[in-house]
């Protein structure tokens, strides 16, 4: 077990809206984010020691401008010491977060920006897209080849997991649904007209049995959040929201290895977190699961025991998932309605996890929230990530 | 606008005597001679036992599908032509072995999870033949 539970935590939180913004440059995204980080922590910009931007997969150009300072310069950063890239694909802003807590408790840094910023939504066609996704992660040798992409890899996941549990095509419409309900609320999300299940059981087919609006679209955006320690935290801030547990659990590279594809690593990676924690699901006042796709958030969400296999989707069929209910989760909307930013979907959900118990959520504030856990996963789901949030060290 | 060139598996070097008994109809897979595990997708060393010691030996080609989907739409450029295809992880008969395969040789509607399947070689270009699965013939 680590001991960085409650030594460092998130002071500031930026992002800018997730759409189609064809005349804004993708380092906008960067420096407006960080800047309202900044802003919302009320630090002095020079007291921050360490930049982590994560990164950009729509253009490699792009990317190196990120891994070569830029962001520092834009913002006139003058006491950085390293600009150093953290990326785990999707479970980057998790893997961040961490990495960070250790840099701080060990001393080598004391302020720490973490930023994203990506432009999948305009820098690609919408085919682009799906050919970049039928690569980046997809084995070369053992998989593209058979005409793998991930709309497929997530149908797998859905075929086996019904398969095994009898859960139906209305409770996988369930989750879209539901993280619909809070994206209404969520100025930031691209998505924000009400959805019904009978729409999403309507729609496409893309591979069996999953439908178009039961996958995510890709959009511009980006996000950033300051990491320090819990002693300068609670010098500079009213509700610092401390690291309490992490976990994870690395499974697999090649999507057709894994040997549980309707499990994966999440209970291994939810106890270690909860362990650290000190803490039970019950506990949780939000469940920021990782979306991208409705089996994902679903798996998530009964792996890491907020309920029994296969009970999840009844869950979220009945509402206690949405705005009011009994246990809200994926309050952002999710990548299936805020929109999928690359790396960025899971720096989303972090931020709004800080949102949330900071009591900045606005119109869909959770009432009292003082714990949450989020998740995030990278690649072909290869890395359950969880980490727990708070604004109390219990 | 006709669709791009089918992509070729990219071989790491070690793996080539799998795609060369391919390209013979021959299927063969990795076992470890230390602990006897069966070993796929090839390794540079058992990934069970870390053993040096791994050897090559033919694989039954009996299968069953551990989970599929028929691509409707949305496929990457290469396979728009093939729609509806279907994509399968299948676990071999050699224990604790899967890889990814498109069945073939049956209406994509009649696969179903825990199938009993069986290799077929296709034909991709004159270096490679890929291994896929129909419905087992028994």
């Amino acid at each position: 077990m680590s001991k960085l539970k409650g030594k460092v935590a998130i002071i500031g939180i930026g992002e800018v809206p997730t759409g189609r913004f064809p005349d804004t440059a993708a380092i906008y995204h960067a420096i407006a984010s960080a800047k309202m980080a900044i802003r919302d922590a009320g630090i002095n910009k020079d007291e921050i020691d360490y930049v982590m931007p994560t990164a950009a997969l729509y253009s490699p150009a792009f990317n190196t401008e990120l891994v070569t300072c830029r962001v520092v310069e834009e913002l006139g950063l003058k006491n950085v010491k390293k600009n150093c890239q953290v990326f785990a694909g999707g479970s980057s802003s998790t893997c961040a977060l961490e990495l960070a807590a250790g840099l701080i408790y060990s001393g080598a840094a004391s302020m720490i920006l973490f930023v994203h910023a990506e432009r999948l939504g305009t820098g690609v066609t919408a085919q682009g897209g799906i050919d970049l996704f039928s690569t980046a992660g997809i084995s070369a040798e053992w998989e593209v080849p058979f005409g793998q992409h991930y709309s497929a890899v997530t149908a797998l996941s859905t075929m086996r997991y019904m398969y095994e549990t009898g859960c139906t095509d209305e409770h996988m419409a369930a989750v879209c649904v539901s993280n619909r309900k809070w994206a209404e609320l969520n100025p930031n999300a691209f998505f924000r007209k009400p959805l019904s299940l009978q729409e999403v059981l309507a729609s496409k087919m893309l591979s069996t049995p999953l439908r178009a609006k039961q996958s995510n679209m890709l959009f511009d955006g980006g996000a950033a959040f300051l990491v320090t320690s819990a002693e300068r935290a609670r010098e500079i801030v009213e509700k610092p929201v401390y690291l309490l547990g992490e976990g994870g659990s690395v499974t697999h590279f090649v999507y057709s290895q894994e040997p549980d594809v309707s499990r994966f690593g999440w209970a291994k990676a939810g106890k270690m977190a909860f362990e650290e924690a000190g803490l039970t699901p019950a506990d949780m006042d939000i469940a920021e699961i990782y979306d991208s796709y409705p089996i994902f958030q679903i798996i998530g969400f009964e792996e890491l025991g907020f309920c029994k296999r296969g009970e999840a989707g009844e869950i979220f069929l009945r509402g206690e998932t949405w705005p009011g209910g009994r246990i809200p989760c994926t309050t952002n909307g999710g990548m299936l309605s805020q929109g999928h930013t690359g790396a960025g979907g899971a720096v989303a959900l972090m931020v709004e996890t800080a949102r949330q118990l900071m009591g900045k959520a606005g119109e869909r504030q959770v009432p009292k929230a003082r714990f949450a856990v989020e998740t995030a996963v990278g690649g072909t789901y290869m890395d359950a990530q969880v980490s727990i949030l708070g604004t109390e060290i219990p | 606008m006709d669709a791009p060139k089918k992509p070729v598996p990219v071989v790491n070097p070690w793996a080539k005597p799998f795609w060369d008994a391919a390209r013979e109809e021959r299927f063969i897979i990795q076992q470890c001679k230390d602990c006897k595990k069966y070993i796929f997708y090839p390794r540079i060393a058992c990934p069970h036992c870390f053993s040096d010691d791994v050897q090559w030996v033919p694989a039954s080609g009996r299968a069953t599908v551990y989970t599929y989907t028929v691509v409707e739409s949305n496929a990457p450029s290469a396979f728009i032509p093939d729609m509806p295809y279907v994509i399968a992880v299948v676990r071999l008969e050699e224990g604790g072995v899967q890889m990814l395969t498109n069945i073939v040789g049956c209406k994509p509607e009649e696969v179903r999870c825990d199938m009993p399947v069986e290799v077929v070689f296709e034909t991709l270009n004159d270096d490679f033949k890929l291994p896929k699965f129909r419905p087992a013939s028994t």
